[in-house]
């Protein structure tokens, strides 16, 4: 009974204080000041957590087609270049003065992170179409097919590997 | 010296407001529609197989008929409009 008490007592207090962070207005919001390491890994892991969940049982297209390029190019130049950057680009506004710190896309992932392709794929085929609440990612399924997004996913499995002028080609308006 | 204030007034804002949108260069916020840059491809080197090389090779392919395309519809209204010219001259 003493147990029981106790833990009512604390969970109370525990939810006073909580309540008292929020409403004094002392959480800082700005994105210019990153967050401690503890609350960094925390939202870390769970978004990685939560999109290999999410995405784990969506079926993967043949992503081998080259036109597929061609669409998913235009689409990435227009829509996710700005942020995730292009080969030779090494930041713009936005990679800059987004917070988390959108990845760039240009280059290839560290080893530590690898998934296999077809996770990769699923993962980034989830994340494009339902995008990532307060991180600035917007759900792009609101308005782009899955095939445009599949595009897209094919376009970015390629992108580590092409050179300035190869996704100039690529990307530019037809 | 009254009007030398007013004028203090609204160009210093106004000059301190321009600087700080000039910052950055605001050519990075224009997306401009590029033509593809196909002059530096060399077709002997590419791989047939690499999904990159074909959907290079499709896109300049479908850029030189367009261009070509244009290039025709422009001779024939060109030769149009000198016909037309022509003929008003014999009326």
């Amino acid at each position: 009974m003493k147990f029981i008490k106790l833990t009512v007592l604390l969970a109370i207090l525990g939810a006073g204080l909580a309540a008292s962070i929020i409403y004094s207005g002392l959480v800082n919001v700005a994105a210019d000041e990153p967050h401690g390491d503890f609350v960094y890994w925390l939202l870390e892991t769970a978004r990685k957590n939560s999109i290999t969940n999410a995405a784990q049982d969506i079926e993967v297209p043949d992503l081998s087609d080259p036109e597929l390029l061609l669409t998913g190019g235009s689409d990435y130049e227009f829509m996710c270049s700005s942020c995730h950057l292009k080969p030779g680009q090494l930041e713009s506004d936005m990679s800059l003065g987004l917070y988390p710190v959108p990845p760039n896309l240009s280059v290839s992932r560290p080893a530590h992170e690898h998934a296999d392709d077809k996770q990769l794929a699923r993962e980034n085929f989830w994340v494009i179409k339902h995008g990532i609440k307060a991180s600035g990612m917007p759900a792009w399924g609101k308005t782009h097919s899955d095939e445009r997004i599949w595009a897209m996913v094919a376009f970015i499995k390629q992108l580590p590997d092409l050179t300035a002028e190869q996704y100039q080609v690529l990307t530019a308006a037809e | 010296m009254k009007t030398l204030i007013k004028l203090a007034l609204v160009l210093v804002p106004s000059l301190a407001l321009s600087v700080t949108a000039n910052a950055h260069d605001p050519a990075l916020h224009v997306k401009k529609a590029e033509k593809a840059d196909c002059s530096k491809m060399d077709h002997s080197k590419m791989d047939m197989k690499d999904p990159v090389a074909v959907a290079m090779m499709k896109k300049c392919m479908k850029q030189a008929k367009k261009s070509k395309a244009k290039m025709e519809q422009g001779k024939m209204e060109h030769k149009k409009k000198k016909q037309d010219d022509h003929n008003q001259h014999d009326h």
